[in-house]
């Protein structure tokens, strides 16, 4: 009997919860038009297409519809899992994002702080642009100066030599070990310039007057970096750091594809190059999507957990 | 008033940062600025002779042959036309959306806030494959079309977070006194949200802009047999390939035949670096001014 | 009742959205080659009568070209007013594949497609259609080209897909200026009198004597011998070497008996293990430039074009603009010359393409397409004797003379204009001299001249410089084909045009055993000391895949090609 009344009251209070809710959003008929316009749109064109995630399932053949293909289970994900080679391309793709995550957070961020700490305005703005040059680079021009770079007989063993640092050419891209951090190297000078910019943007938002307030305090420029300028881009450095955090299997495809060959192959190889050979350039259209499939699921557990850390640290969240 | 008091409180620890910190610059000035100059030199150089290598600064010998060759293709500035179109539409177009949609899950006391972001930051973690994208968009009517360029790219997930957060970053007090006069959420989004946002704004229009200017695949898959829709990207692409002889079997003849070839893929890809890339770079500079000082806030509250 | 509200309101919405995409671009369509008509010009066939009125048709290369439209060239013009037929023609950007696959799921095609390495996919797709019929009724010139090889173009379902490229008719000639994928450089040749090099020791006996003699050039160190396998995309060149060196022609990953027709792989053979031992044994003298396996396509050519390199392994097509370069530069004693070696001087080289016919290139009528009567007749017209002379030679007294002996001759200007990117476009060589029904590069008028200019003498001669004389003198030959081997029949060639269906076993064998090359070449030539363990190692590594399984399919396409079933 009590338990009968328990659950009456229970869903009464669902019931009611529920109804305040839309009346609430029933207020909210503006926001509704400025968001769910474009709700439409992402499920249309992000939704809807999910259907392909079916071509997992299947030996897919173009050109034929769903009810024409053959059924195969789950033999593209066992193809990809019992692969010896998967389990490497993976270490070299955990490793090469992480490397590029966060040299590419550090660098950005640094040059950002030091950026802001240049007083000659013209001197900032030319720095700023001349340093985001590189992103509009195409990677086979970007793969081919670093190639020459670090040929034996390049810049880079030339000043090497003069320093007496070696004593003989080393062939840089010749030796496996060395390619995680050449390619740390080549993504942070292609990129830092222009990661930058969006740390710029979140450093105009301090409030000038703080700066002011610490010189009186006789605050050190050093001092008011760290604790004005970067508490000021946290908001966004976090934020930044969850969505790249659920990008962690996307470690690129033409630096390490270009830079690649026989020599360090075993170093350079990574998810996207294993799903070019096996799958595009073999048209097997199921396994490149059971590899993005599982792609997103390990993106969507990073990133949950990246969030709910934030959450727990009481720091800015994704959503 | 600001310039004076820091230097006057200049200690010499902070002048050895300074000059520190000049040095540092300069180095990365020269190690960014290489690539440019070096396509620049091997742009103006001699296609044939850049195949001997180890032009670095400056051309070796000096030619025009590969602008000539780049802008022979007559589609080329009908192409740029279309590119700036793109660009320009496309970045007004998917600023304005994506800050409203960001605006409007910004707002704490909307109730959806949470399911509408949910919604679309997953979408930056799957992709239902090309062919269905591709399906789609013929189904949509969309195939041989301008708006192909703008309407599946109006939102950017990313950018509508950046967005987000300096909204939510503004001091809370300026909206509910908003409110208190009696604005709406579009009053207050276009009135007080969109001036006070300005450096997020411009850094999102760049990034949407160089997206847009860059792009060539969507012109690939979609409209890739309207030339009247072709963008500057794509027919340097055309370019670029239709350099690379040698390839196919009728070209080994010629090849083998001690045919000097006129332009190689290394020079037209220097070529087309540059031709592609100046205007976009110059795009920069005038954004630039607002990332560089802000401080709306400040002025704001005074 | 508030919940109803609110999902209606959002489907509204999402109505409307849609229509309102939908509604910006339809008025867009117009210009799709959206409708399929299937009719016209039926009856034109029938009472053999052809029809010249005005018609473009649309035509997609899966190569590389410029987009054009035909009639905008000399011989699309020509072509056009015999016919009546304009051809808009659109070649790939981008990925090839990936063009098929949105092309296929579209549905829509362009009339005719030349589909290069994307006929599989559009077979399997249904893309094209039977042209059996279609010559049968239509192409009197289209069975006398192809007449001999109806076995070799019908598909295992007894249908005609595409007309290929290689149809050689009226005898075989070979090209004059045929090359190895083994180079040396003439001064070295010269420092020694021009001896007889055949063997790979010889070869490198007398890089590494000059060597010797002269270690420095400009104040740089020479480099013995370098090889192209730097990019993924051309470590065949290092991979294919033990084949030749075999003497046996480039038959891709395996080397066909010529009496027994077993193919059979030479990766872990002993012809492999030779070869990497005497590469490995340069590089322990310091011969041998590591960076062979590191240096893109651009480092490998200014390398060669810096005259340091004594001797090198490449392909004329991946190494032409540096040969040319060189050639152009006038120094004789810098160029190189390739050679026919093999691994002992009892082998007879097989560096000049036998006879061969490849089946998987061709051009073919879509599903889409709007008139195939009328394409099917463009083909066949293409195909006299006098067009094919026009989309080769062009018209006598412009772009070639005939001299008093009724040969075809051309002089420098002409040839320069044939070898010329600019003027091949605007003539329209560049669109028609190969991606047609046509002639194989091999073939013969009745007049005795060859089809192609290049293999023609007295243009060969033409290009020839003073240096080429002498070169040419030294060895008593008058081209540069007279160092090879005559090739000798082999009636499956080539073996690496054989269709492996896509994913299949025989594909992944094809991928993991190249892997293990890339993987493990490097290693072995440029270990020192530890070159026989590695190699155990790498045998290990292969024994593990199914080498025996993918030779006995290939065996078995052999011996169904030399049975006539290709």
């Amino acid at each position: 009997m009590e338990k009968h009344t328990l659950q009456l009251t229970e869903s009464t209070s669902d019931d009611s919860r529920l109804r305040a809710f839309f009346k609430a959003l029933s207020k909210q008929k503006m926001l509704m038009l400025m968001s769910l316009p474009f709700l439409a749109w992402v499920i249309i064109f992000k939704y809807v297409p999910l259907w392909g995630w079916t071509i997992a399932f299947q030996k897919y053949r173009l050109g034929r519809d769903i009810f024409d293909q053959a059924w195969t289970g789950l033999d593209n994900f066992k193809f990809l899992f019992q692969e010896e080679q998967f389990y490497l391309v993976l270490r070299n793709t955990l490793v090469m994002s992480s490397i590029n995550l966060v040299l590419g957070f550090v660098t950005a961020i640094i040059l950002a702080l030091l950026l802001n700490e240049l007083r000659r305005i013209y001197f900032k703005r030319t720095v700023q642009t001349i340093s985001y040059l590189p992103h509009f680079i195409s990677w086979v021009v970007a793969a081919n100066i670093v190639q020459t770079a670090l040929a034996p007989e390049g810049i880079f063993n030339v000043l090497l030599l003069q320093f007496n640092i070696i004593d003989k050419p080393i062939l840089w891209l010749g030796v496996g070990e060395y390619f995680w951090s050449i390619l740390g190297v080549t993504e942070v000078w292609k990129n830092v310039g222009w990661n930058t910019i969006i740390y710029l943007a979140a450093i105009t938002t301090i409030d000038p007057t703080q700066y002011e307030a610490a010189e009186i305090d006789g605050a050190s420029r050093i001092q008011r970096m760290l604790h004005i300028t970067l508490p000021g881009m946290k908001p966004v450095i976090v934020i930044l750091l969850i969505m790249n955090l659920g990008h962690i299997l996307e470690s690129g495809f033409e630096p390490q594809y270009l830079l690649g060959n026989g020599m360090n192959v075993e170093y350079s190889e990574n998810l996207d190059i294993f799903v070019l050979k096996y799958g595009i350039q073999m048209n097997n259209y199921g396994l490149a999507t059971a590899a993005g499939m599982f792609k997103t699921v390990v993106s969507f557990i990073f990133l949950i957990a990246a969030n709910n850390l934030a959450k727990r640290l009481g720091e800015n969240r994704l959503y | 008033m600001l310039k004076t008091s820091s230097a006057r409180s200049s200690s010499v620890g902070d002048k050895i940062f300074d000059i520190c910190n000049y040095i540092f610059m300069i180095f990365l000035i020269i190690v960014t600025l290489y690539p440019f100059i070096n396509m620049f030199a091997l742009s103006f150089n001699d296609a044939n002779d850049s195949i001997r290598g180890d032009i670095y600064f400056w051309p070796r010998e000096w030619t025009f042959r590969n602008y000539e060759y780049v802008f022979n293709e007559s589609n080329v500035f009908y192409a740029t036309f279309i590119s700036a179109a793109r660009t320009i539409v496309g970045t007004i177009i998917s600023v304005f959306c994506t800050s409203m949609l960001a605006y409007a899950i910004s707002r704490p006391e909307y109730k959806l806030k949470k399911f509408v972001s949910i919604t679309f930051i997953f979408t930056m973690y799957f992709s239902g494959g090309l062919i269905p994208g591709y399906l789609l968009i013929k189904e949509l009517g969309m195939l041989n079309s301008f708006w192909v360029y703008i309407i599946p790219g109006i939102i950017g997930v990313f950018n509508m977070i950046v967005i987000r957060s300096f909204i939510e970053g503004l001091p809370e007090g300026i909206m509910e006194s908003a409110k208190m006069d009696g604005a709406g959420d579009l009053t207050t989004f276009i009135r007080i949200v969109l001036p006070l946002t300005v450096p997020a704004l411009a850094t999102v229009s760049l990034f949407v802009a160089v997206y847009q200017w860059n792009s060539w695949f969507d012109v690939f898959l979609y409209n890739s047999s309207r030339h009247n829709l072709s963008t500057l990207q794509y027919e340097l692409m055309k370019i670029l390939s239709t350099s690379n002889t040698g390839t196919s079997a009728a070209d080994q003849y010629a090849n083998a035949q001690g045919n000097v070839q006129m332009v190689t893929p290394t020079s037209v890809r220097a070529t087309m670096t540059i031709v592609a890339s100046v205007p976009i770079i110059m795009v920069y500079p005038f954004l630039q001014k607002y990332f560089v000082k802000g401080m709306v806030v400040g002025g704001v509250k005074g | 009742m508030r919940k109803k509200n609110w999902l209606q309101t959002s489907l509204a919405l999402l109505t409307a959205v849609a229509l309102l995409l939908t509604g910006c671009s339809s008025n867009n369509d117009e210009g799709g080659n959206t409708t399929k008509t299937n009719t016209s010009s039926e009856t034109d066939g029938k009472t053999g009568e052809v029809s010249k009125d005005p018609v473009t048709f649309s035509y997609f290369g899966f190569g590389t070209n410029n987009d054009v439209l035909a009639s905008e060239t000399t011989i699309g013009k020509v072509l056009q007013q015999q016919t009546g037929v304009d051809w808009k023609m659109e070649y790939v950007i981008g990925d090839p594949s990936t063009k098929a696959g949105v092309m296929i799921a579209g549905g829509e095609y362009p009339d005719v497609i030349s589909p290069v390495s994307e006929l599989a996919k559009l077979l399997d797709a249904e893309a094209l259609i039977p042209l059996n019929d279609l010559i049968e009724q239509h192409g009197p010139n289209i069975k006398r080209v192809y007449g001999d090889y109806m076995d070799k173009i019908t598909h295992e379902d007894g249908n005609i897909y595409i007309l290929p490229f290689t149809a050689n008719i009226g005898g075989y000639l070979t090209e004059p200026d045929a090359s190895s994928s083994i180079w040396i450089q003439r001064r070295v040749l010269k420092e020694f009198g021009y001896p007889e090099v055949k063997t790979l020791d010889q070869y490198f006996d007398l890089i590494e004597q000059y060597q010797a003699k002269y270690p420095k050039v400009d104040g740089k160190d020479t480099i013995g011998y370098a090889t192209f396998a730097g990019e993924p995309g051309q470590f065949y060149t290092i991979t294919n070497a033990p084949m030749h060196l075999a003497g046996y022609p480039n038959d891709g990953n395996v080397m066909v008996d010529l009496e027994t027709h077993e193919a059979k792989l030479y990766q872990g053979t002993d012809y492999e293990k030779k070869w990497l031992q005497k590469l490995n044994e340069m590089h322990v003298k310091g011969l041998f430039d590591p960076e062979s396996f590191t240096a893109n396509g651009d480092q490998f050519m200014a390398k060669l074009t810096s005259g340091r390199v004594l001797g090198f392994s490449g392909y004329i097509w991946q190494i032409g603009n540096a040969i040319n370069n060189l050639k152009a530069a006038g120094n004789d004693d810098l160029r190189y010359v390739s050679l026919p070696i093999v691994f002992d001087e009892n082998t007879t080289d097989a560096y000049m393409d036998p006879p061969s016919f490849v089946n998987n290139r061709g051009l073919g009528i879509s599903v889409s397409a709007k008139d195939p009567v009328r394409i099917i007749q463009y083909w066949d017209n293409l195909l006299t004797d006098e067009n094919q002379k026009l989309v080769q030679w062009g018209e006598e007294g412009v772009t070639y003379s005939v001299n008093e002996e009724g040969r075809f001759v051309m002089n420098e200007e002409q040839l320069k204009n044939r070898n010329d990117n600019d003027f091949k476009r605007k003539y329209g060589f560049a669109y028609f001299d190969y991606e047609w029904p046509r002639y194989g590069n091999n073939s013969v008028y009745e007049d005795g001249n060859a089809h192609m200019p290049f293999s023609q003498p007295e243009v060969a001669d033409v290009n020839y410089t003073d240096g080429d004389r002498a070169l040419l003198e030294a060895y008593g030959i008058n081209t540069f084909s007279g160092f090879f081997a005559k090739p000798v029949e082999r009636p499956w060639y080539p073996a690496w045009s054989i269709e492996k269906a896509q994913g299949s076993p025989e594909d992944i064998f094809n991928q993991k055993a190249g892997d293990l090359q890339q993987k493990y070449f490097p290693k072995l030539v440029l270990s020192e000391g530890k070159f026989e363990s590695v190699w155990n190692e790498y045998l290990e590594e292969f024994n593990k895949l199914d080498a025996a399984g993918f030779e006995a399919f290939m065996t078995a396409k052999v011996k169904d090609r030399v049975a006539g079933k290709w």
